[in-house]
């Protein structure tokens, strides 16, 4: 079979507050296979970036393994890790804060060619930098500028354009396009799938809008507080889904056209609950309208219901 | 015929500042009837929340002016409301919900104190006991428990947090209501429920409602008209069925559109409107469309569209010159 570039192994990420361990990821199983895309979706607190910044390390994991084309690198030493930087890079939610603004455009898509010397020679950082413009569609007058100058947009394409700049395998986005408006969301979209076709891209782009999502998407994981509670191909999951979270969250989605519009729908109730040492059970239960005894107590098996399609509920427990 | 509430006529705001002047708003003519929800769709820029700031008039002193047109709330000309009729309005016959609940709330102050505060300012014979028991009835009415309400804002959840604004924003059942992207900070399932409580209200209470957003999945839940916005005008503006199910469209309504992915189909390309939003401050002639036009002809770059209806019953309109012929 063959070998997925990105895997977890019962990831966990804990943070420790006065209250007790706050289970921001809790036992997560990934792959991505090359050249794929996998849309990682939940709801704000659900752990989804807190995944993203552990898988490549900007956070420590508390437990489980990152397999990067097999090799666990959360073992990896300081020079190891700064190698394989190169290959892993991430694409922040906000343009406006993930970019320094005391650097120009230039000076910003330069730094991690500079920190990882893999280019020396500074006509050749030069040409590298206008190529990377180039990709990402900024204009070349642009090169001096400060971040301030610039619209959200084309912030969001230095923020691309650093990215690229050591040919990485695989790229995290952090929800990219949620601080745009819908055209210019539509464009940076278009220019990302098109980077994927041409170079190849490995992609995890965490969101929570879902219609962004299966636009963008091969798979799907649905995360609510901390775990995986359903992941299935994109079509598979929108045709299909069973998890009554994975339900309550498609039926939330405002399509802009007027069918659904008298429609009585079901909204699902309560809100997300407290992170902080989760009793076992399903987490979703509080607010789950089929909830019955055997969803609390005990871990509720992670299941293969179909090929390829998982989910975590009784429901299907059978 | 549905009783007139607002009016905005040739509404003309700028932001002048000491390098240049900002044409926030340009020739906006809007009517609101009682108990109607419009949707006021736009980009970022697009002056959505200037024209809602004029009509509460919360536009920045000395730098926000209006410069011509008349904002009408049933028989009141509001753009020349002094400051002592401003504050009768405020509140208690127009109220505004802003986009996010976050900081739209006091922190040092109990959610009761801020409700109460409302109703003091503009009931001024209810006694102590009547008022806490109107916020009582108002946190019922917006789902959550009066129990909670000497509580403050950080010990709430963002979306009790914009029931409570919602909370405040109808105390005194004004008549109309401004919504800023009220759920836009909200999550999918939080704002599912947001809307559905302020339709609810809406009926309730027969509040007419002017909802700002970017988001048409919005609008198709909740509004009645709508009017789309692209720099400081409206381009486009009808009933509900007018815009989603007419097939005449301005060609930036359908950018709008297009640039949506539709789980419905699969597409490999979103085919959004390339460009971005003219500049406030240097507006090009001619239609303020034409430099992102797919559709541009000769007479776009000079002369400005005029207003056309494209149905008999004078309820669709669109302002492009494509339309001005044969309709």
């Amino acid at each position: 079979m063959e070998q997925p570039l990105i895997e977890t192994k019962n990831l966990k990420k804990y943070f420790q507050t006065s209250e007790g361990n706050l289970h921001a990821v809790d036992g997560i199983n990934l792959k991505i296979f090359k050249g794929k895309t996998l849309g990682v979706v939940g709801e704000s607190g659900c752990g989804k970036s807190t995944l993203g910044r552990t898988i490549i390390r900007l956070l420590e994991a508390t437990e489980g393994e990152v397999l990067f084309k097999g090799n666990n690198i959360l073992d990896y030493g300081f020079e190891e890790m700064l190698n394989i930087r190169k290959d892993m890079q991430i694409i922040f939610q906000d343009p406006y804060a993930s970019l320094n603004p005391r650097m120009t455009v230039s000076e910003i898509i330069v730094e991690p060619i500079k920190v990882s010397r893999i280019i020396t020679n500074n006509n050749k950082i030069n040409k590298k930098v206008s190529e990377l413009m180039d990709t990402v569609g900024l204009a070349k007058r642009l090169v001096n500028s400060y971040p301030h100058e610039l619209d959200g947009g084309r912030r969001q394409r230095i923020g691309i354009a650093r990215a690229l700049a050591l040919n990485p395998e695989f790229i995290i986005c952090d929800e990219p396009v949620s601080a745009l408006d819908v055209s210019i969301q539509a464009q940076i979209l278009n220019l990302m799938m098109d980077l994927q076709d041409e170079e190849g891209y490995t992609y995890m782009f965490i969101t929570h809008d879902l219609s962004v999502v299966k636009h963008i998407s091969d798979e799907i994981m649905v995360m609510y507080l901390g775990q995986a509670i359903e992941q299935a191909s994109s079509d598979e999951l929108f045709e299909n889904p069973l998890h009554p979270y994975t339900q309550a969250l498609l039926g939330a989605i405002l399509v802009p056209n007027l069918s659904r519009r008298n429609e009585n729908k079901e909204i699902v109730r309560g809100e997300v609950t407290n992170p902080i040492s989760p009793k076992p059970g399903c987490r979703f239960a509080p607010r789950c309208p089929y909830f019955k005894e055997d969803c609390l107590g005990q871990e509720i098996e992670y299941k293969e219901v179909d090929k390829g399609h998982f989910v975590s509920c009784v429901l299907y427990n059978k | 015929m549905a009783e007139r509430l607002l009016e905005i006529k040739d509404l003309n705001v700028v932001y002048e500042t000491d390098e240049s002047v900002v044409h926030a708003v340009n020739n906006l003519n809007l009517v609101i009837n009682k108990g109607e929800t419009l949707g006021l769709v736009g980009e970022t820029g697009a002056g959505k929340t200037t024209a809602a700031l004029s009509i509460m008039k919360l536009l920045p002193d000395k730098t926000g002016i209006i410069k011509r047109g008349e904002i009408g709330l049933e028989n009141i000309n509001i753009t020349i409301a002094t400051k002592y009729d401003k504050r009768l309005l405020r509140g208690n016959v127009i109220s505004m919900i802003f986009q996010d609940p976050m900081t739209s709330l006091n922190p040092t102050l109990t959610v009761e104190y801020q409700i109460a505060e409302v109703l003091a300012l503009h009931k001024k014979d209810m006694k102590k006991a009547e008022l806490s028991k109107r916020v009582d009835e108002i946190l019922e009415m917006v789902g959550l428990p009066p129990s909670r309400k000497h509580e403050y804002p950080h010990q709430f959840s963002g979306g009790m947090k914009q029931r409570v604004v919602i909370a405040i924003a109808l105390a005194c059942e004004p008549k109309l209501l401004l919504a800023d992207e009220p759920t836009t900070a909200l999550d999918v399932t939080i704002q599912a429920q947001i809307l559905k409580l302020m339709k609810e209200l809406k009926e309730k209470l027969d509040t007419a409602m002017l909802l700002i957003t970017h988001d048409l999945g919005v609008v198709a839940e909740i509004c009645d008209k709508v009017a789309i916005m692209y720099a400081g005008q409206i381009i486009e503006q009808g009933m509900i069925e007018d815009i989603f199910e007419s097939k005449y469209h301005h060609p930036y309504t359908e950018g709008l559109f297009d640039a949506i992915p539709d789980l419905s189909k699969k597409t490999k390309r979103l085919n959004p409107v390339e460009g971005l939003m003219p500049d406030p401050t240097d507006l090009p002639t001619g239609c303020f469309f034409h430099v992102r036009c797919r559709k541009c002809m000769d007479i776009c770059k000079t002369k400005e569209p005029e207003i056309k209806w494209t149905n008999a019953d004078k309820t669709h309109l669109i302002k492009c010159h494509l339309f001005n012929d044969n309709k």
